[in-house]
């Protein structure tokens, strides 16, 4: 097994070849990453849930509290929780935008979407969620749509971040802002060393117990270590656009949250 | 490179999430209290606590109160410390606190006395409840967040039973010392005395 160590950040080699990216540590074609990751979410759809309860002794919930919070929503906004999965922001942003609000879940993924729907279904939220299976590279809504858009986890597996970034962009309204939530760079090196040992030897061991499927949470801890660091993704949200940007560490910086607006 | 600011903050998602819990199960015991809400729904009403760093907005929708820690958008904003708030609901009027100085409020009023309201409907120990339960908050106890958080919920509690009992006691003198119970009772043996020896008194002079 590789270690992160001898790994570069991604940041940097997704610009290197116009044809290649990463699926984790692999180096692939652009469009097998598409499918690979399609593999991996339909293999772990139904036990996600758990599963990310387990993996991050559920402090993922606080950390969506925190993006929730950080959304500035209100009743009558429209969101767009984009690779949203199992809607665990849908289901609150639902909540709090009333019924004169509505809530967009789209992921890319049909296997994820339909835990989500299932989900959300059985705890009465339906007025005003619609679900969508789209690619954040080419989203199917008009420009100037979205008061708030979260993408949770889910900037990592896209293929190309700056397309996607860019399609965010069109498609939030002029005054609304940009949230994502996504894993980072540890600040101190003894949380990255206890973070990376973590990562590579329990988590895939956890997944195979599990979800009995060891290979996608490997492939899980190999994309969080590929993704963009926290001043590489904010700037690439400037490049695509995005005014005032800033990031705030949560959990010691092994997740981050970025902020940007449009305006 | 940013200043780590994620801890503190992930407090105020943890109490948020404790108190979300906490008043819905309490709304859910008491039928009344679902029901009470809907003339408030899509309402926001915010507090600032003076002992807690940040703020807590309460809103109603789909019959469930939703706690969030923000203050961007309310329709009503309250300022005041957690032993106003926790000694609220015995027998004072918003416009007393405000008039005495231990409350501001911005925005419409009539948000936060529903509120009030209903807060006072459902006669709920919310002192004692929301220390009992802060607590023993199950998760997140594992590693430094966890101890990191703990000693945070542990300080707040003390302080929230701290200031609430202080307040109680020497402000409204609603609950007494055992000091005063002892001469209550002393009190009460001495008249039960006199009681029965002007029985026996009685009971003489009828023969
Ligand atoms: C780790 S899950 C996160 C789900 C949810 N947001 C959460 O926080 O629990 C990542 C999601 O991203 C979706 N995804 C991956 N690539 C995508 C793309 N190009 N466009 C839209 N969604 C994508 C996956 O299908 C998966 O549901």
């Amino acid at each position: 097994m590789m270690s992160a160590h001898d790994q570069n950040p991604a940041s940097h080699t997704e610009r290197n070849d116009e044809s290649t990216t990463h699926f984790g540590f692999q180096t692939v074609d652009k469009h097998e990453k598409e499918s690979k990751v399609a593999n991996v979410f339909h293999s772990v759809a139904q036990q996600y849930d758990i599963m990310n309860d387990l993996m991050s002794f559920g402090i993922h919930r606080l950390w969506k509290r925190f993006t929730i919070d950080a959304s500035g929503v209100r009743p009558g906004n429209k969101v767009l929780d984009l690779a949203g999965g199992t809607g665990d922001l849908t289901a609150k942003f639902s909540q709090l935008v009333g019924r004169e609000g509505k809530v967009i879940l789209a992921d890319i993924n049909s296997s994820m979407l339909n835990v989500g729907r299932d989900k959300l279904r059985d705890k009465g939220l339906v007025q005003n969620i619609e679900y969508v299976q789209a690619n954040a590279q080419y989203l199917p809504f008009e420009d100037n749509t979205f008061d708030v858009i979260t993408i949770a986890f889910g900037l990592r597996n896209v293929t190309d971040k700056d397309m996607a970034l860019r399609s965010m962009y069109r498609v939030l309204k002029p005054g609304g802002r940009l949230l994502v939530l996504e894993f980072s760079k540890p600040e101190h090196e003894l949380v990255n060393k206890a973070y990376d040992f973590y990562s590579f030897n329990i988590l895939p061991k956890m997944g195979e117990i599990v979800a009995k499927d060891g290979d996608s949470y490997q492939y899980l801890a190999e994309s969080i270590r590929m993704h963009p660091d926290q001043e590489t993704l904010k700037s690439m949200m400037e490049q695509a656009g995005f005014e005032q940007t800033s990031f705030k560490n949560l959990t010691g910086g092994v997740v981050a949250l970025h902020k940007g607006y449009k305006f | 490179m940013q200043k780590v600011l994620g801890e503190p903050l992930l407090f105020a998602q943890a109490l948020s999430a404790a108190l979300e819990t906490l008043i819905n199960q309490l709304l859910r015991y008491n039928m009344q209290g679902t029901r009470a809400l809907r003339p408030l729904s899509g309402k926001t009403l915010t507090v600032q606590l003076t002992e807690l760093n940040m703020p807590l907005s309460f809103t109603i929708s789909h019959e469930k109160v939703h706690v969030t820690s923000s203050d961007e958008h309310y329709h009503c904003c309250i300022r005041t410390s957690v032993s106003t708030l926790l000694a609220f609901n015995k027998n004072q009027q918003l416009t007393d606190l405000i008039k005495n100085d231990q409350l501001d409020i911005q925005g419409d009023l009539k948000v936060a006395q529903r509120f009030a309201e209903i807060a006072q409907t459902l006669d709920i120990d919310w002192q004692s409840e929301i220390a009992k339960r802060i607590g023993d908050m199950p998760t997140y106890q594992l590693g430094r967040v966890g101890r990191s958080l703990r000693e945070k919920i542990n300080f707040a509690r003390t302080q929230i039973q701290a200031d609430a009992s202080e307040w109680l006691v020497h402000e409204q003198r609603l609950l007494v010392t055992a000091g005063e119970l002892a001469y209550f009772s002393r009190d009460v043996e001495q008249v039960t005395a006199k009681l029965h020896a002007l029985q026996q008194r009685l009971d003489a002079l009828n023969k």
